[in-house]
Formats: structure tokens, sequence, C-alpha cells
């Protein structure tokens, strides 16, 4: 992270940008304010955008910082100044022949971090030797090269992003490497991991998506074992695929593998919030070793095929029905000239009567439209009642128990691959890629089980959560 | 890290660690706690600051709408987790920095459902703060006249030993330099206290066990609200320390809301003397004990710095303890070896024991170290105890005990062994040697604390966080942390304080302490009965019931401090001035006499259902009560020839136990005595009927 100096008023703006001009006072004097709530004297820091523009920030001697209003001050006298620098010592990811090589792309999110004391900074460590230094562990797990292709929250990767995050992949494998490990942020890993799972079929070697839940600059973060975990799984891990590589419970034990495909962020924060739906996971990772759970698992191979096909067609919308939905939702989508509509349908895959007419336009119109759960696991099977039956005869196509998000970025990547092809487009949609639809949802593919009830209570008090 | 403290302290820079005189006392006698005076103490140059926790009675947790003040036993699920470090840009980059790491503990944390949520198991992020707590920290900060802050900021300060979750304590500054009065009259001192901060943070959990490298944690007290009061180190004994611990509780006690009991209140006391540096001595839940602890702490320091001396005599450098980074110590240096295969059969059992399950015997040399080991430091305490103390809780070994040394007089190894295990790290006559058993790991760990802490003894006193112990000693619980670790907490935006906001709470303000405390005084209560008024609970109701006689003050401030207590949560329920207010104005009208003040309380907290004229009514003096008073006299007396062989005053006192209550309140109880004592040797005179 590197602080442009050029403007002394960082963040401050209004009011206390004038209080600051009035005295002389720029960002990182020390000053001593003399206010009508007594005397402060510390650092003046940079404010941040997302605050108000009322109060000035000091960063006292003993490490807090405190707010002081504008209209308090009574003076600002410099005592001192001191300007931030943020430089980081860098050493050498040390380099072990006998060790396989690893990839690591990151696209956002702060897998690793330092702290500046001194200014209360939080900057992420991303370079080999940065990360080295926060997890030193990765030294011993491989040879570790970084590359950095945007930094973005996760809510905002896109389409843009997945195309150039697959090519990558591409090149990474083409350059020999044993494995990538892409640090990402958790709200849409899933999303993305979903997609690389179609963009780059059939890797040679794992790549394995990471990211963490809380923080990576606390000391109790899951990001240091989620990172060592996946390097290890990417590294010499047994299994090819597209995996996202989380804590299985919040406790500090075991990391998972999801496949990409059916893999969903269940919970806003819980460190346990990744979770394999309609299966089970495809491994276990903890302390160097990888436990399969599944036997059909792509095994790592010495050559260096890969399918890349890195296309997306953006005017794709999930369609999320709740009772009273109007048919005019679907045809304004119609109208504006989306191609693809992937349905949240309740149930078994169910939608009302009133939005029949809409579907039926849609045809009309070209659009395919694909009918998912809202329940998330489950079959859509719209044999059974007669709404899914009228449904299915008005082209929408059931998509198994693909999930919504899975279905999304499929039917965006296969309209994107294939624009005037709109057969090959609804094969691909209902032919099974990466395990994204399975013929069978085992007995412990759903286990949503409800606390206060006597059995699961003693079975929480016999485990760590 | 430590710097002197200049005659310019610039609050802009970290606050001063080192005791602003560089001269030790080493000449002065190390001498029991209670037979030092303030002048003794000023030579040995001793300063001691304070930092007292102070539980708010809220309703919520400060950071998680819990309920706070909810205590549990029971569990319902557990949690493990580790702690990581998080570099500075200081920070170091060698995989083996992180060397802590590899003895690093597993923690534990015990939930129980109704006093935690996903907050306090770091699995969400933090709602917003308690406007109660900040309220209250507020009204605290102003009656210790500190500047107020015009927004707070939640900062993050660090702790690694799993008290917290998240790995760090949010916590927010709320105010800055204050001075108070500072009067305790019974000591000499009259002058002021300054306070140095209040911040507003949350609580931590409560340790349940600690045995080798797990750490069990409860969690229920977690996220409670607590305010920090650092006073600047303007204590110079133990007796001013605990006047001044005294005085900081009172003030927060004025407010009447917050927390009280045991673990309601904690104090961190940081101590130094002449030529060394502070060191912490945390969570000290009692004020009774705070003196006797820093007068020890005092001189263990004291005594640090005699082996610092001597060591130095000695021309001892630190290359003599220095060990390479990285590597097995008896692998890369000869200061220290492997004895397990010399000591495999030995006598003493702990060690035979340790080696049987496959543990590892470790010897240190420590050169030019001769009979240091043995030198005292606290009562029952020698300086091998400094080392055994940081293997105990770097290295976490399960069994104890897991040390011994060359200077241990008698020793648990024999002659032989002796020369044996000092070959092995050719110690010479001049050096002392340590061993250590535990597994193998750990074993490493313990021979580099054993050098660490040898080659800190070079530089005297080294910094760190000590706990208090229940016979007055102090052990190590961590070193201290350099600068604060502390950074803002990006969850939480700065809250404003406004001075609307501060408007509101100043009038709420109460009395502070000294202010109360002089009223009461010129009311007529004696200083110590002015003073615990001036902090109890009941004070508002005292103020309330406004008695003027003073007399009648004495009484009913003697009152509420017997029966209300005594009373608990009922008593508590029913004191209210509406109910109180009855008695004092018939004791201030004299229908009812002084002497009655407590019975007619108690009664009147006991019976809320019935009115208070009704109760009072049998304490009310009456005109025929000189009358009633000599018939009762006469019965009772009659009664006394039972007491054959009862010393007279014996049965003067059975016979006022017999007449007083029925006229209690009605008449002086000298006077019933004198009624009585003429009876009873006018009937003694007469013989026994």
């Amino acid at each position: 992270m590197t602080v442009p100096t050029a403007d002394p008023y960082r963040g401050y703006r209004g009011p206390t940008r004038a209080v600051m001009e009035r005295f002389g006072i720029t960002v990182w004097c020390e000053v001593r304010a003399e206010t009508t709530r007594g005397t402060f004297e510390g650092l003046l820091l940079p404010r941040s955008e997302t605050s108000d523009e009322l109060h000035l920030v000091l960063k006292l001697g003993v490490g807090y910082n405190v707010g002081i209003r504008h209209d308090t001050v009574r003076s600002l006298e410099k005592i001192g100044y001191r300007e931030a620098h943020y430089q980081i010592p860098e050493k050498a990811f040390p380099r072990n022949a006998s060790l396989p090589a690893v990839k690591l792309l990151g696209t956002g999110g702060t897998i690793a971090s330092r702290l500046d004391y001194r200014t209360g900074a939080v900057i992420p460590a991303f370079s080999p030797g940065e990360l080295y230094g926060s997890v030193p562990e990765l030294a011993d797990i491989c040879n570790l090269e970084t590359e950095k292709l945007f930094g973005v929250f996760s809510e905002n990767m896109g389409p843009e992003q997945y195309l150039i995050l697959a090519e990558k992949c591409g090149e990474a494998i083409r350059e020999g490497y044993d494995g990538i490990v892409i640090g990402h942020g958790t709200d849409t890993m899933h999303h993305t991991a979903a997609v690389l799972s179609y963009m780059v079929q059939r890797p040679p070697v794992p790549i394995i998506m990471v990211g963490s839940q809380r923080s990576s600059d606390r000391p109790s973060s899951d990001a240091a074992q989620n990172l060592i975990n996946a390097t290890w799984a990417a590294a010499h891990g047994p299994i090819a695929e597209v995996l996202v590589c989380m804590f299985g419970p919040t406790s500090d034990r075991y990391n998972l593998l999801h496949r990409g495909t059916r893999v969903r962020k269940m919970h806003s924060s819980y460190r346990s919030t990744f979770r394999t739906l309609g299966d089970i996971p495809v491994a276990m990772v903890e302390l160097g070793k990888v436990t399969p759970l599944k036997e059909d698992v792509e095994p790592r191979r010495t050559d260096r095929d890969v399918l890349v096909q890195a296309a997306f067609d953006d005017r794709v919308s999930i369609v999320y029905y709740y009772p009273g939905m109007k048919a005019d939702v679907v045809d304004a989508l119609v109208e504006r000239g989306y191609r693809g509509l992937v349905i949240a349908g309740t149930g078994l895959g169910h939608v009302n009567r009133v939005i029949y007419p809409a579907l039926e336009r849609a045809r009309d119109a070209g659009v395919q439209v694909y009918m998912t759960l809202q329940t998330l696991w489950g079959f859509v099977q719209m044999h059974v009642y007669e709404t899914g039956r009228e449904i299915l005869e008005l082209g929408v196509v059931p998509l198994a128990n693909m999930l919504p998000e899975a279905a999304y970025v499929k039917l965006g990547w296969a309209l994107g691959l294939h624009p005037a092809d709109a057969d090959t487009v609804r094969r691909l949609m209902t032919t099974p890629l990466a395990g994204d639809m399975t013929e069978r949802e085992p007995h412990d593919g759903y286990l949503v089980f409800q606390g206060g009830v006597p059995e699961i209570q003693e079975f929480l008090r016999e485990v760590w959560r | 890290m430590s710097e002197a403290i200049t005659g310019q302290n610039h609050s802009v820079r970290p606050p001063g660690d080192v005791n602003p005189r560089t001269e030790a006392a080493l000449d002065f006698p190390d001498r029991p706690y209670g037979t030092l005076s303030a002048e003794d103490y000023a030579i040995l140059g001793f300063m001691a600051g304070l930092e007292v926790h102070q539980q708010l009675h809220t309703r919520s947790k400060l950071f998680c709408r819990c309920p706070a003040g909810r205590y549990v036993d029971g569990c319902d699920a557990e949690v493990l987790r580790h702690m990581r470090p998080t570099l500075s840009e200081l920070g170091e980059y060698d995989g083996t920095a992180l060397m802590e790491f590899k003895t690093k503990k597993e923690i534990v944390y015990l939930l129980e459902r109704g006093s935690v949520c996903t907050y306090e198991i770091d699995d969400t992020p933090p709602f917003h703060m308690d406007h109660e707590a900040v309220s209250i920290a507020l009204e605290i900060a102003m009656l210790l006249d500190l500047n107020l802050v015009s927004e707070l900021h939640v900062m993050r300060k660090q702790y690694l030993d799993g008290s917290i979750p998240t790995g760090f304590q949010r916590t927010a500054m709320v105010g800055l330099t204050g001075e108070i009065p500072f009067l305790v009259p019974e000591l000499g001192i009259d002058r002021s206290l300054r306070i140095r901060q209040l911040s507003l943070e949350e609580d931590s959990c409560r340790e349940v066990r600690d045995v080798g490298h797990r750490i069990t944690f409860r969690t229920d007290r977690l996220g409670m609200p607590l305010t920090e009061t650092v006073t600047e180190p303007d204590l110079l004994n133990p007796l001013e320390l605990q006047a001044g611990a005294r005085l900081v509780a009172r003030i927060a006690q004025a407010t009447g809301k917050v927390r009280r009991g045991p673990g309601a209140a904690r104090q961190d006391v940081n101590v130094s003397v002449a030529g060394g540096r502070r060191v912490e001595i945390k969570g000290v839940p009692y004020h009774r004990g705070l003196p006797r602890l820093v007068h020890i702490e005092a001189f263990r320091q004291l005594n640090l710095l005699r082996v610092k001396a001597e060591l130095e005599n000695r021309a001892i450098g630190a290359d003599v303890v220095a060990l390479p980074d990285g590597g097995i110590p008896w692998e890369v240096s000869a200061l220290v070896a492997d004895v397990t295969g010399e000591l495999s059969g030995s006598g003493h059992r702990p060690l035979r024991e340790a080696i049987e399950r496959g543990e590892t015997a470790v010897a240190v040399r420590l050169g030019g170290f001769a009979g240091l080991l043995s030198h005292r430091t606290q009562p029952g305490r020698t300086f091998a105890g400094e080392l055994a103390e940081r293997v105990r809780v770097i290295a976490c070994p399960e069994h104890r005990p897991f040390l011994a040394h060359s200077d241990q007089d008698p020793s648990p190894l024999t002659d032989r062994e002796w020369r044996d295990v000092r070959r092995s790290v050719a110690a010479s006559a001049s050096d002392s040697v340590v061993v250590a058993w535990m597994p193998r790991d750990d074993a490493a760990t313990a021979a580099r604390e054993i050098l660490l802490r040898a080659g800190e003894a070079l530089v005297g006193i080294p910094a760190e966080t000590r706990q208090a112990l229940p016979d007055g000693t102090t052990g190590f619980e961590r070193i201290l942390p350099g600068p604060d670790r502390m950074y803002p907490d990006t969850d939480t935006p700065p809250l404003p304080v406004s001075d609307r906001a501060v408007a509101a709470v100043r009038t709420t303000l109460p009395d502070p302490p000294w202010t109360r405390e002089q009223r009461y005084r010129e009311l007529g209560l004696e200083p110590g009965a002015a003073r615990r008024l001036a902090s109890a609970p009941w004070a508002g109701v005292f103020d309330a019931v406004a008695p003027t006689v003073p007399e009648v003050a004495q009484r009913v401030a003697s009152a509420l401090e017997m029966r209300v207590p005594f009373l608990g949560r009922r008593g508590h329920a029913t004191m209210t001035a509406e109910r109180i207010a009855p008695l004092v104005r018939t004791l201030e009208a004299g229908t009812i006499r002084p002497e009655a003040t407590e019975r007619a309380l108690d009664d009147l907290l006991r019976h809320p259902d019935r009115e208070p004229d009704a109760l009072l009514e049998r304490y009310r003096v009456r005109e025929d009560a000189a009358e009633r008073c000599e018939r009762r006299v006469a019965e009772v007396v009659a009664q006394t020839s039972a007491l054959n062989g009862t010393d007279s005053e014996g049965v003067l006192r059975w016979a006022m136990g017999r007449v007083m209550p029925a006229f209690l309140g009605q008449l002086d109880p000298r006077y019933v005595r004198e009624r009585l004592t003429t009876a009873l040797s006018a009937s003694s005179q007469r013989g026994f009927a």
C-alpha cells in the first residue's frame, strides 16, 4: 500500500480543513490542541473519507486515537512533524529445490497483513517476501510466486475479472506450476469458484481458492490456517480440481476442500461459513495432510493439458421468485435484452401462474430460462406437481440440483461461448460439468441440525465447534 | 522502547517506563512489610501508579446485546482457537521468529448460550457500542476532572494470551489528564492525584485451567463494559498506593452505576524503584493485599539490581549467555547439553519419571553465575525462581518440578550427577548449571528461555507483566509489550460525543466523594463514617432524607451501614427515601429516641407491606413511659431471684435485656439502667424474697 503524501489534508474537508488551514497544520503534524474541553496532544492522522467532516483525529502517545470536534478548537500548535513511511523491509522467500512451485494469484481481500503501529494502518502483505514474513510456514510447503491481478472486494468481482483469472490460470499451468492458489474475498468466492470450474476444465494441477472470514491483522484470524492448508493442497494435494479451501468447524481444527460448483457461503460471518450442498466435501486438509472424503475426484496429472474457455455474456440474471411476483419483472428483463434467466423457484421448482405469460414471451423472444431451487438443497422435480409440468411446457428447463449461483455463471459462460447457438448452450447447461449436478444425493448431503434439541446439545458438548 | 522521563514529557510520545532516579539503593537491607517509613520508600525511589478496571452496571455487554453480569458454571459447547502474532513493520521475517508459536497454546473457550453470542467467539462483527456504558464512562470521567474527547475511536489492543477470542481487546479513550483531591489525614496526605486517562473497554474471559499446552477460559464475563482509569505514578509508598486505589474506587462508586462485589473491580499496579524500570502486576482484586504486594515487588526489583551489580563486578558480558538463532540448542551451542543419558537412573523421582516417559533432560551453563541462582528475590524465593517461571510460562511443562540448579542446597541430584552434568557443558567452578526435564521440544524452548532470562539479569529488571499470588509475592506472567500494540478497529465507526450529550450527563453527576465527605463531616459524622457513607450505594437515600440534627445523622448513617447490606437484595429493594423519611422526621422531632434508630430501620425494611407509622408506633415516646417502666422494673427484679450466684453486673445486663426492648425509643437507656440499678440494690438489701 502506498500513501500519496501529496495531499496534506488527506480526508479532511469542510470545517475541519478550515481549522487546519487557519492554524497552518497538516496531516502528520504533532500538535498541541487547546480546546473547550481541555488540552490534547497527538499526531494528526488522515481522516477516513467515510467519516464525517467535523472531527480531527489525533493519535496520542499512549497509542489511542481520539476525535476532536472542529468547533471546540481554540488553537492548534505545531510541536513536531512525523511523516508516514509505509516501507516494509523485504526478505526473500527462501527457495528449496525439492519443494513444488505454487503460483498465488491475488484478486483482492487480505490474506495476510502487517501493521504500522505508528499510524494504525493495516498494510496488505502480498509479495512472497511479505507473505513469508506473515506466514513463514509457507516456506516449508512450496516455492511461492505471487501475482496481483486486481484489488477488489469480492462483491465487485465480475465477468471482466473472471476472464482474466481464467487466462492466468491457464498461463500458470502452461508455465509448469505444481498448483495454483487464488486469494479472493469470501462474499462471492463461490461464484468465482463455479465459473472457474467451467472456464478452466480438467486442470492437471489443483486450483485452490482461499480467503479469510476474519481480517488477517487479528491474532485470531482464520487467514493463516486457510493459507497454509490451501497452499499445501495446491502444492502436494492429490486432487486436481477447482476447490474452495476454508475452515471446517469454527474452531482451529481442519480445513475442507469443496468442489467449486457445489460450494456456497452460508453465513455472513462465521469462519465455518463455506459448505458443500447436496453432497459431502471433497477432502479434509489438516497439518500437511489431504484426506479425500470422496472417491470420485480428479487426480493430479503430469501433463499440461487444460481446456481454457474464457467467455461470458453478462446479459443473464437470477430471478428470485416470491409469492405475488408479477409478470412485469420477467418482461422487463426480456425487454432490456437479457438472453438468459435462472429462476430460483420455490419447493421443487415452482413459480406462480401469474408469470406464465411472461415466461412464454421470454421463450418466444429466444431467452433461455432455467429452473433452480431457493431451498438450495434437493432436486428440481417438475413432474410431480401440475405447476411444475405447466412450467416445463413453457420451455423452462430444470437443472436438477445445480445451485442458483452456479447456474447463473454457467449460463453466462455458455452464452458467451456460443452466442448464436442456443441448442449447444442448452446442451452445455443440462450436461453435468465439474460436478455441478449430481446423479444422487447421499443421505448426508443435507445436514442442518437445530440447536436446542437435546441430542444436538449433547453432541455439541462432545466436540469442539 | 523505554524513554527516560524528561522534563518536557510530550504526550505525543509514549510515556516513560524508567524510574527517574538512576542510582539503585543497593545497600538498603531487605526488610519485611510494615517496618518501613515513608522516608525509607523515598530512599528506595519507590514509585507506583494504578490502572483500575471497573465493571459498569449495565443491562448489556459493550459490543453486543448479551446480558451483562450473567456468571455461569455450565457449558453448552466448546471452541478451540490459536493465536498468531501479527508482525509490525519492524517485525522479524525469520521463520523461527515465531518460535513461541511452536509451543503455542491450544485455547479452549467454554460457551453458555445465555451469556454469549456469536460476537464473543469472534464469528460476528461488533454491534454498536452500548450507550448506557458510554454515559456511565462519561460520568466517571467528569468526576475525575478529565478532558473529554469529541469522538470516541475504538481501538484494538492486541493480547495473545487467549483471554479474548479475537486476539485483541476493543477499547476507546474517553478522557485525559485530570487531577483530583487526594486527602488522607491519617497518612498525612494532602495533595492531588493526577489521572492520566480513562478508557471504555470490554472485559476478558475468566481463566478456568492452564495445564501444559492447553488453556481453558470461561466466556461469561467476556464483553462486559469496563472503565480503565490510569493514574500517573504519583504514589510514593505502599499505603499511598492503597489509599489511591480506594479513592479511585470510591469515585466510580459515587455514580451508583458500577458493579460491586468480588471481581467487579481489579487493579493493575505499576511499580519501580531507583535504578529500575516499571513492572506491571496484573489483576489484583482486593485493596487489602496491595501494600504488602508492592513492598515485596520493590525489594524483588532491588535484589535483581543487586544481581546485576554483582554480575558487573564479575565482568560477565552478554556473550556468555548468547545462543545462535535457530536450531536445537544442544546441537548448536556448547552452553547446552542433552543429559538424558547421564541422568536416566536418577534417584530424584520427578526427573527419573520424566525420562521414563521419553522426555529430555537438558543442562544449561550460566557462565560466571556461581552462587547467584540462590540470591534471594522475594520471601521464600530465589533468582532461580525467575528462570523457572519463564520456563513454566513459555515452555509449558505439564509436570512439576521440572528444574534443578547447582546452587540448590540440599540438592535433588547427587554430587556425581552434578559432576557428569557439569562436564557435559564444560562448566567451571565459577559457573552455575541448570537442569530441566520435559518433552524434547519444550526442553529446547526451556534452554533458550533460561539463557534469555540470564541475559536479562545483566540489564537488571526485565520488562514484565507479573501476576499477584496469594502470599503477596508475584510470578511471571508475560513479557511486557513494548509500545502499545494498538491500531484502529475498522469494524466500528467513531462515536461523536456532543456538547449536548455531555451536558445531559452532567445533570446526573453526583457530588464527588470528597465534597460529599466534607458535607457529612460538617453534618457531624466522624471521618471514617463520612468516608464510608460517601461511597455507599445508599448515600443518595441518605441525602434525600436529609437529616439535620447531628446525632440523628450519625445514627441514621450507622443504621444504614449495619442493616442494608445485611438485608441484602431485600434491604435494597425497600430502602427508598420515602420509606425512611418518617423515621428520620420523628427522630428529629424527638418523638422517638435515637437509640431506636437501628431497630426501627430494620423493621421498616423487613416489612415493606406494613405502614411506617404502624411500625414506628412501638418506639414512640409516651407519657406513661416512666410509670410503665417502674412496673416492669419491679416485675423483672422480682425474677432475679432465679439468678442466684450470678455477679451483679451479669444480673444487671440480664435485667436490661428484659426491660429495655419495650422502651427502646421511648426512654433513655441510661435512665432505665439507673432505675434498674436502684431497684436491684434495694432488692438485694432486702434480701431475696
